[in-house]
């Protein structure tokens, strides 16, 4: 793990926030109040997580594991190394804060609430950016 | 403005970008039903284009579309000091969008029905991805003209 510069961990960090946050809670769905003396209890609330057929599900994930190469790569001890890989972590992670905030905003479905795992899937993706962008600039300065 | 400033890549990119702007616009999905009432069965459809579907998709393809004329729209401008990474970029970007256009045909979201544009958009988005490609190799062999 020695082998990853500061930008790397960082963008991995984002990764695996961004990756758990897949699975929590994104939307939640509020059903009509049952009264509390009926049968069925008072909670008629729902939460789905992002895996919902939209495409975003896929790109998160893609951008989770390519800000997790380096790590996994450092893990591995394999000694190849992916040229771009810095610059390419900090387009898709500048790239997925954009889609993850469209989604919060002008893309989330009515009447729906905004659930937990969407804010930290925001998180992930704005820490993977930085990380990305932090991978760059040791790059330049040949710190790795 | 000069497009033989254009790259062969620079120039593929473009138009396919341009393809799949104009693209965005046709039928992407649809979706159709059938009601019967004393017997008698009525059946609507209604067509979704890419900004029509809650889908993030069309923000995504935007961008891609967006970066993809970059490149082109600096040299034509004759700027010198073209984007950096902007090739790396259109074919990354490109690639992703392609990928999950092949994801929504296999997957579509909800009881949608895939229409043209799906195809064509996953054709534009890959042939966006190509001139990215193409563009990168001609920044490393310094083919520039």
């Amino acid at each position: 793990m020695s082998r990853l510069s500061q930008g790397q961990m960082i963008a991995a960090v984002g990764g695996v926030v961004l990756l758990v946050a897949m699975f929590l809670p994104w939307v939640g769905v509020s059903g009509p109040s049952v009264p509390s003396g009926l049968p069925g209890g008072v909670d008629t609330s729902t939460s789905e997580d992002i895996w919902k057929g939209s495409s975003l599900d896929i790109y998160l994930l893609i951008t989770g594991v390519v800000a997790l190469l380096p790590a996994l790569m450092a893990l591995t001890d394999s000694a190849e190394e992916f040229s771009f890989v810095s610059a390419a972590t900090l387009l898709l992670g500048a790239v997925a804060v954009i889609l993850v905030i469209a989604f919060l905003t002008v893309d989330f479905p009515d009447g729906a609430d905004r659930k937990i795992g969407a804010f930290i899937g925001l998180g992930g993706a704005i820490v993977i950016a930085v990380g990305g962008f932090r991978a760059m600039q040791e790059e330049a300065a040949g710190e790795i | 403005m000069d497009a033989n400033r254009l790259s062969q890549g620079q120039m593929v990119a473009a138009i396919a970008a341009i393809a799949l702007f104009i693209i965005s616009f046709l039928p992407w999905f649809d979706i159709s039903g059938a009601v019967t009432v004393g017997g008698t069965t009525i059946g609507g459809s209604k067509n979704f284009n890419l900004w029509e579907a809650e889908n993030p998709l069309d923000i995504y393809l935007l961008i891609v579309i967006l970066v993809a004329l970059v490149p082109a729209t600096f040299s034509l401008l004759g700027d010198g000091g073209d984007a950096p990474m902007a090739s790396m970029a259109t074919a990354l970007l490109a690639g992703v969008g392609t990928l999950l256009i092949l994801y929504q045909i296999f997957d579509t979201p909800g009881d949608l029905d895939r229409k043209i544009g799906l195809f064509l958009g996953l054709i534009a988005c890959a042939a966006i991805a190509v001139g990215g490609y193409l563009s990168m190799q001609e920044d490393v062999g310094g083919e520039r003209y």
